[in-house]
C-alpha cells in the first residue's frame, strides 16, 4: 500500500513539474509612471515561481519569466495586473502541458494548474497534432484578452513542439 | 462625546486626494492607491502674509481597499500665527479622513488613462487653535466631498477637481463653508520617459481657487468675512520606484479678501515626500 501511494505521489509531483508556464509576456494598458511599473514588478514577484520581471512602461510590455516546476496560473498574473488598476491585453506565452481532446479539436492541459485551452493554429498548421495527443507538449502561442475575471478559452500556437 | 464619535467615525471613514506620491502637489488629481498599497506622506506647506507665514505638516496615511478604492487619513500639525483665511487646499490643523472611489477608470491604450475619482470624508477640528479670525471659535466636525476627472498618460495630464467643506455648528459659532477647484496640467518630456530603475520627473502647473464663506460667530455672520481666491504655480514631482519628492509653489492671480482681517496672502508653497508599499500578495 505504501509503494502505491508512493507512486501515485510520484506521478502527481512529475506530471506538475513537467507542465508548467516558462514565459509570459503581457501587455498592459494604462501604466503612466515608474510606480505603476513598479507595483507591476512587485506584484508579479510576489506569485510563487516567477524567476524575472521586466516592465517597458513604453511600449507596455511585462515580460515574465517563470522557474521549472511551477505552478502559478495564468488568472494569478492577470489579477496581478487588475489589482494595479490596469488591463491586460493579448499575451504571448511559452507553456508546457499536455495534449488531450482530438486531433480536430486539441486541448492544451497545463497540469499543475487548473488552466486549459483549446489549441488553435496562428497560421498555417506546421505540427502534425495527431502525433502529439496525450504527449508532453512545449507550445509558444498568443492568448487573446479575455473578459475580466476570465480566461482565454483559446491558444493560438505558432510552435507546438513534444517536450524532451 | 461627540469629538469621540467624530474621530471614530473619521478613522472608519476616509481625504481630498492632494499629493499622495502620484499627482499634484496643490489640487486635486484621480490617482487612488492599488489594491493592498500603503502609502505614507508627510510634507510642509506654507503660506505667507502680511500678517505672518503659517506652517502645516502634514502626515498621510493611505491604504488601497480595492484597485479602485482607497482610505485616507490626514494628521496634521500647524505652526506659526498668520491670520489667514480658512483653506482646505494649502494646509491647516483639521484631521481628516476619507474614502476616495475611482468610479470611472477608462484605460485607452498603452500607458494612458481617463478616470474619475470621488472622495467622501470627514474632518475634525485638530487640538491646535486657529489664528486671526477663526481663533476662538467653537469648533465642530465638518464633512469634505471632492470629484475629480482627467487624463493621464506617458507624456501629459490633465485634471479637473473641485471640493466642498462644510462644518457644523457650534455654540452659535461656525467656520466658513469652502468650495475649491483646480485645473492642473502636467508634462513629461520625451527623454524623461524612462524605464523603472531611473527617477521619473514630471511638470505640473497648478491653478487652484477657493471661496470660503462667512465666518460665523455667536450666531452673526461676520462681515467681510468670506473670501475667494485664484492661485498658480509650478510644481515637480520626482519618483523612483517607491519613493517620491514633490515640491511646488503658488502666488495669487486673484484676491478678494479683506486685508484689515486676513492681511495680504502672498504666497504658498508645498513640499511632499512619499513611501509606497505596495502589496506582493498573490492570489
Amino acid at each position: 500500500m505504501k509503494k502505491v501511494l508512493v507512486l501515485a505521489l510520484f506521478v502527481l509531483l512529475s506530471s506538475g513539474a513537467h507542465a508548467e508556464y516558462s514565459q509570459v509576456n503581457m501587455t498592459v494598458f494604462g501604466m503612466d509612471c515608474a510606480p505603476c511599473a513598479h507595483a507591476i514588478h512587485v506584484s508579479m514577484m510576489g506569485i510563487k515561481g516567477v524567476d524575472t520581471v521586466k516592465v517597458d512602461l513604453n511600449t507596455g510590455l511585462v515580460n515574465i519569466s517563470l522557474s521549472p516546476g511551477n505552478s502559478a496560473g495564468l488568472h494569478q498574473f492577470e489579477e496581478a495586473v487588475e489589482k494595479n488598476g490596469f488591463t491586460h491585453k493579448d499575451a504571448t506565452v511559452v507553456v508546457r502541458g499536455t495534449l488531450s481532446g482530438s486531433a480536430d479539436a486539441p486541448v492544451l492541459e497545463v497540469t499543475g494548474t487548473s488552466d486549459h485551452y483549446a489549441l488553435a493554429p496562428s497560421g498555417q498548421p506546421a505540427a502534425d497534432i495527431a502525433a502529439l495527443m496525450g504527449k508532453s507538449v512545449i507550445v509558444n502561442g498568443l492568448l487573446p484578452q479575455a473578459a475580466k475575471g476570465k480566461l482565454p478559452n483559446t491558444l493560438r500556437y505558432k510552435t507546438i513542439t513534444e517536450a524532451q | 462625546m461627540k469629538i469621540i464619535l467624530a474621530l471614530a467615525c473619521a478613522v472608519a471613514l476616509a481625504s481630498p486626494a492632494l499629493a499622495a506620491g502620484h499627482g499634484p502637489v496643490f489640487g486635486y488629481a484621480t490617482p487612488v492607491n492599488s489594491q493592498g498599497e500603503f502609502s505614507f506622506d508627510t510634507g510642509l506647506i506654507g503660506r505667507h502674509g502680511s500678517q505672518g507665514t503659517a506652517l502645516t505638516e502634514s502626515s498621510q496615511i493611505g491604504y488601497g481597499i480595492t484597485p479602485h478604492i482607497t482610505f485616507t487619513a490626514v494628521l496634521p500639525v500647524t505652526f506659526g500665527s498668520a491670520a489667514l483665511p480658512e483653506t482646505r487646499m494649502a494646509g491647516g490643523g483639521e484631521w481628516a479622513s476619507s474614502v476616495a472611489w475611482r468610479f470611472q477608470h477608462s484605460v485607452t491604450s498603452v500607458g494612458r488613462r481617463v478616470e474619475s475619482t470621488a472622495s467622501l470624508g470627514i474632518v475634525v477640528p485638530g487640538p491646535q487653535e486657529d489664528s486671526g479670525v477663526l481663533a476662538g471659535l467653537h469648533r465642530a466636525p465638518g464633512v469634505a466631498a471632492t470629484l475629480a476627472s482627467g487624463l493621464a498618460s506617458r507624456s501629459q495630464y490633465l485634471w479637473f477637481g473641485s471640493g466642498y467643506t462644510r462644518f457644523a455648528e457650534a455654540h452659535s459659532d461656525r467656520r466658513p463653508d469652502t468650495i475649491s477647484w483646480s485645473a492642473i496640467y502636467g508634462y513629461r518630456p520625451p527623454r524623461l520617459r524612462r524605464d523603472v530603475n531611473h527617477w521619473d520627473y514630471r511638470g505640473f502647473a497648478e491653478l487652484t481657487g477657493e471661496h470660503t464663506g462667512n465666518v460665523r460667530s455667536n450666531g452673526v455672520l461676520l462681515p467681510h468675512s468670506a473670501t475667494t481666491s485664484l492661485w498658480l504655480g509650478p510644481s515637480i514631482l520626482a519618483i523612483l520606484k517607491d519613493v517620491a519628492i514633490e515640491g511646488g509653489i503658488q502666488a495669487p492671480l486673484y484676491r478678494d479678501a479683506s486685508d484689515s482681517m486676513y492681511g495680504h496672502e502672498s504666497i504658498r508653497f508645498a513640499i511632499n515626500f512619499s513611501y509606497l508599499k505596495y502589496s506582493s500578495h498573490a492570489y
